[in-house]
């Protein structure tokens, strides 16, 4: 069920983010890329939850390709001074860390280039007084 | 020097990284950052030099960066990533050598040494590491340095700022979008084969495929890594942004971006197609191959007809990358045929194809920053008689053009032997006979370049050539290069010998898993 709102969201900003990204405004394509690069990041979280227990976090290396559910589990053990998740059920409802960390560098990422396009679209706009690209290729002839 | 032995694959990328913020603190004394940058760049050189000597002598080095095991990063050094390092460095301090004296000219930038670092270190890192992911994260520190730094310049004479910004744009939209497709590949990856390491991802493609289970749709990630690479290398449905970006960049940047980073694309395919992807050679060869033709004829026809000197070399740096991946293709498709050996050997040629291409196509890139400053036009058409204003630049680009062309004393003649030589062997008549076609259409436009440029005389409605001599260190470089490529052409045991090696690596990727997997498991 998650599953399935997870791929229609996914779905939807993506072809939001395309629609906008083929627009002649160029500050609709830089929010189009925005859009996008959210629905890869959304992807990117889809890809390590909501697997019901098929994907585990940390894979030993000899176990990755036989069962795929068995790698390690932290339970709380106070005495040894491991303090796992909070979780009911572990091999259910543990969600990978690594895809957000994946998903943390991509966001930081997609910041900088949004940034850096802007102030390009920025500088046309000072150039030329327009960001249509249309109006643009009119211009430079 | 223990401590600097142990940690060298680091410190190619770590160095570049922390001189960028140096060099912004020192814009107050130009003479002080350049000098600094100057000094770095050149320990740079050494250190990728001493790291392929002690690849090269110890075999395929695996670092493990903050000693997490297999929980970490790896940077791998084998003999291809060394190599392609050691190009990066030397054309980069070549590079920052040229601009002492050129950016000067045209209002230097005062971000332009920090960007450049920023760029050096991000290419390193991309051959260098290990890990997938880590490789997207290098790609977009590369991509925003150099997208910066082709806009970047802005009061130059012979490019309108508009120009620059819509090439910017360009590069920007293709490479958000390689960007996009990457993360896309790198997360299905990673979602089913539950690693991000590369050799560790290439041991279980291997063992799935062994066992006849690999899931469909990993074709089609092997797929979207190819788009992703073969955007960054030009080849042929992703190609339409080079032409504009090359020219409009400053010619080091552009002499680095045609030299280095469309070989980034070509490391890449290396990689997905005979490591990451190998079991899948069968489907995406004969794609290569076809892509390679379609790019490598696109190229050349489109060059002949520039009258842009930079776009020319723009045009012809498309047209070459195609002979490379055309070496790729066929040597992928040998393998499927079970022929190793002769697989080898047109890997071992195609690599020594791109080597040459590097070196003499930033030195033409360098050259024509020489030309244009003599000339202050890019149009080749309002030129003519330059061998009298400028004979060095004059000799550099004709052995830049020999080389490319292929003419026998030069480096670019071995390459092309060996390619064609070695695809005839395999019984590749159709895509060789194609490529020698356009061979031609190569020296055709090449030494119609060198004509219009340095024959006859020069129009007078464009009156006199510009009477400021050309810097020595403007000069130097382009020397360098071209003795460089001059002593590939006479004497190219060393590098035939070192190519083999490489492609053999390349073939049989088992020496770099294992490297990796000793330092995973500890």
């Amino acid at each position: 069920m998650n599953n399935f709102f997870l791929e229609l969201t996914i779905a939807l900003l993506f072809g939001i983010g395309t629609f906008l990204v083929l627009r002649r405004d160029m500050m609709k394509v830089i929010i189009g890329f925005g859009i996008i690069s959210h629905a890869i990041n959304l992807y990117i979280v889809g890809g390590g939850v909501f697997s019901e227990g098929t994907l585990v976090p940390i894979l030993e290396h000899e176990q990755a390709l036989e069962g795929l559910n068995q790698g390690l589990i932290y339970n709380d053990n106070l005495t040894a001074g491991i303090l796992g998740p909070i979780t009911t059920n572990p091999y259910t409802e543990f969600v990978d860390p690594l895809v957000q960390a994946l998903v943390l560098t991509a966001i930081v990422i997609g910041l900088a280039t949004t940034a850096f396009v802007l102030t390009l679209c920025y500088r046309v706009n000072e150039e030329y007084g327009t960001i249509d690209v249309q109006e643009l290729r009119r211009l430079r002839e | 020097m223990s401590f600097l032995m142990d940690n060298l694959p680091m410190f190619l990328i770590a160095i570049p990284l922390l001189m960028a913020p140096v060099t912004i603190l020192t814009k107050g004394s130009p003479g002080l950052q350049k000098a600094i940058d100057i000094v770095v760049g050149f320990g740079l050189l050494c250190l990728s030099v001493l790291l392929i000597i002690t690849v090269w002598n110890n075999g395929i080095i695996a670092y493990d960066v903050g000693e997490f095991g297999k929980y970490g990063i790896v940077i791998v050094a084998d003999l291809l990533s060394a190599g392609m390092v050691v190009l990066n460095c030397l054309i980069g301090f070549l590079g920052l050598i040229y601009s002492y004296d050129y950016i000067e000219d045209r209002s230097l930038n005062q971000t332009y040494h920090s960007l450049y670092n920023l760029m050096l270190a991000g290419i390193n890192g991309i051959f260098l590491t290990g890990d997938i992911f880590n490789m997207f994260v290098f790609f977009e520190i590369m991509l925003l340095s150099s997208a910066a730094l082709i806009v970047a310049n802005e009061t130059s004479k012979v490019t309108k700022i508009s120009d620059k910004m819509e090439a910017t744009m360009k590069y920007l939209v293709l490479n958000i979008l390689g960007g996009n497709v990457m993360l896309i590949a790198v997360t299905s990856l990673y979602a089913s084969i539950g690693s991000l390491n590369m050799a560790d991802i290439t041991l279980k493609i291997r063992i799935l495929a062994e066992a006849g289970t690999v899931p469909w749709h990993l074709y089609a990630v092997g797929l979207l890594f190819i788009i992703v690479f073969g955007g960054k290398a030009a080849m042929f449905p992703l190609h339409y942004w080079l032409p504009d970006v090359h020219p409009t960049a400053p010619s080091p940047i552009s002499a680095m971006l045609s030299g280095v980073i469309i070989k980034i694309g070509a490391y890449g395919i290396l990689r997905v197609l005979f490591m990451i992807f190998a079991p899948f050679q069968a489907v995406y060869g004969p794609i290569i191959l076809f892509m390679a033709l379609v790019t490598l004829a696109l190229g050349a026809t489109s060059a002949v007809g520039q009258s842009d000197v930079k776009r020319m070399l723009a045009y012809s740096s498309v047209s070459q990358i195609g002979y490379v991946f055309l070496g790729f293709g066929m040597a992928a498709m040998a393998n499927v045929a079970g022929e190793t050996e002769g697989a080898t050997i047109i890997l071992a040629a195609s690599v020594i194809y791109l080597i040459n291409h590097a070196l003499a196509k930033s030195m033409l890139f360098l050259t024509s920053g020489g030309i244009i400053h003599t000339a202050d036009t890019r149009d080749m058409r309002q030129m003519g008689g330059m061998i009298n204003k400028a004979p060095l630049m004059g000799a550099a680009f004709l052995v830049g053009a020999m080389s490319i062309g292929g003419v026998p004393p030069m480096g670019g003649f071995i390459s092309k032997f060996m390619l064609f030589d070695a695809g005839l062997r395999e019984q590749f008549y159709l895509p060789i006979g194609i490529a020698l076609i356009f061979a031609v259409f190569t020296l055709f436009y090449m030494f119609r370049g060198w004509m219009l440029i340095f024959w006859g005389e020069r129009d007078a409605q464009y009156g006199e050539y510009s009477h400021h001599k050309l810097s020595p260190l403007i000069v130097a470089p382009i020397l360098f290069l071209a003795a460089i490529v001059l002593i590939v052409g006479l004497y190219p045991e060393p590098v035939v010998q070192f190519s083999q090696t490489i492609a053999s690596q390349i073939v049989d990727p088992q020496p770099y898993i294992d490297a990796v997997m000793v330092r995973m498991i500890r």
